[in-house]
């Protein structure tokens, strides 16, 4: 079972690319009652700590493929479902001191069946959690 | 069988697994939604295609035998299968009638192998009164053959604010007659009824409301019953004495019966806190009591 929040506590880390620490990394889960396919997904922004990191600064992996924001609108064939962790890498050179962080995450998506107005309202809201890097 | 529901010539009970939204992958499993349905007599179940289909377009054949082992572990009936053509696929554009028909297709094979033979088909929209896309006509019936090779009926969901007496509705059925096809029909979302509101302090923080609407009359859903294949019992609230408070359940499943009108009716609860561990299976548990007393079982 996932755990019931968009921002996961299991998976939180820093990223190690030869032998320095390039950045950190967490676990999202869909909060939503349908999967989405990539294109349909907004790029992301991710706030730690105070500081907000966007655009190709951010990749996200679903089942084993790691994608560039910049890349999300033409993969309308690559699918995240619900019980799929997406992995959130931020680029951030030394990464992040052992303790806690307050994490931020906030996308959108389009939904089709909505009123064009409204395209990308719906799950746009940020997700926000405390999470411990050990 | 323990759990006999309706007989035939009259509606029968099933659960859309939207219901468990808040609870799918947290809590509970598609073991424990399908094992919720059996518990409380109910035989059909709506599944959406991109949210309880593992690794869905593509799931594997452990998959499938799973699900062939749970339908059948759990007594269920496959009663409808929700899915979408995303229209806005693709930033920027609308998918192309080629394109749409494509992501029918996927559907309808995916549909037929797992034993679903009304699909609940969700068109993107085009203005504020649910409008669906203009060439919704074109793609539909490029499908119509394969709908009928893969022995499945495509059926657009009537949803609130659209009312059943729309010119909508009406360029529907104008289609289903001109074509004579039995592979595209209706789904009725009883929310179309709703004729009441709970106060905005019931709700939790951030809801979503529809805008105010004139709701349908129930007799307006009689000359469209011959087209309804499946219905989604929508609610709202309901309460301890197992009423319904918004929308005259009553009088709709009075009417059904009447009419000998003998589909699915789906669960689909759409009230405050649905997200909150237990509320959504509360809520479903206390409808069906209240569908088992209006249909006599």
């Amino acid at each position: 079972m996932l755990e019931k929040e968009c921002i996961q506590q299991r998976g939180f880390r820093n990223v190690e690319r030869e032998g320095q620490i390039v950045g950190f990394q967490f676990n999202i889960r869909l909060v939503h009652y349908r999967g989405l396919w990539l294109s349909q997904l907004r790029p992301a922004t991710v706030t730690v700590d105070g500081e907000t990191f966007s655009g190709d600064q951010i990749t996200w992996t679903i089942r084993g493929t790691t994608y560039r924001q910049s890349e999300f609108a033409r993969h309308g064939d690559v699918h995240w479902g619900l019980l799929d962790l997406a992995t959130i890498t931020v680029a951030k050179e030394g990464g992040l001191a052992s303790g806690s962080h307050e994490i931020e995450i906030q996308f959108s998506y389009s939904s089709s069946y909505i009123p064009p107005v409204a395209d990308t309202l719906m799950g746009a809201h940020p997700h926000r959690r405390t999470l411990i890097l050990v | 069988m323990s759990n006999q529901t309706a007989t035939a010539g009259k509606p029968k009970r099933g659960v859309s697994l939207f219901s468990y939204s808040g609870e799918f992958g947290v809590t509970m499993t598609l073991e424990d939604m399908f094992a919720e349905i059996h518990s409380i007599g109910a035989r059909g179940v709506e599944i959406l295609a991109n949210a309880h289909i593992e690794h869905y377009p593509d799931p594997d054949g452990e998959w499938l035998e799973h699900w062939d082992r749970l339908i059948e572990k759990y007594d269920l009936v496959p009663a409808e299968y929700g899915h979408w053509v995303d229209s806005r696929l693709y930033p920027g554009r609308e998918l192309t009638s080629q394109e749409s028909y494509e992501m029918l297709l996927r559907d309808f094979k995916l549909a037929n192998r797992l034993g679903f033979k009304v699909l609940r088909t969700k068109l993107g929209v085009i203005d504020d009164d649910l409008t669906p896309v203009r060439n919704w006509k074109e793609f539909i019936e490029m499908a119509l053959p394969m709908a009928e090779k893969y022995d499945v009926r495509m059926c657009p969901e009537i949803h609130a604010p659209t009312a059943l007496k729309s010119r909508m509705v009406e360029e529907y059925v104008e289609f289903i007659e001109k074509t004579g096809t039995k592979h595209f029909g209706l789904n009725i979302d009883f929310g179309v009824f709703q004729t009441k509101r709970l106060p905005e302090s019931e709700w939790e923080p951030g809801a979503f409301h529809l805008p105010e609407f004139k709701p349908s009359s129930v007799e307006d859903m009689i000359p469209l019953l011959k087209y309804v294949y499946c219905c989604h019992a929508k609610f709202v609230r309901v309460n301890e004495q197992f009423e319904e408070e918004t929308i005259p359940y009553e009088q709709i499943v009075r009417t059904l019966i009447d009419h000998q009108w003998d589909g699915y009716l789906l669960s689909e609860y759409e009230g405050p806190w649905k997200n909150k561990t237990g509320v959504a299976v509360e809520q479903v548990r206390r409808q069906h009591v209240m569908l088992k007393r209006i249909l006599g079982e």
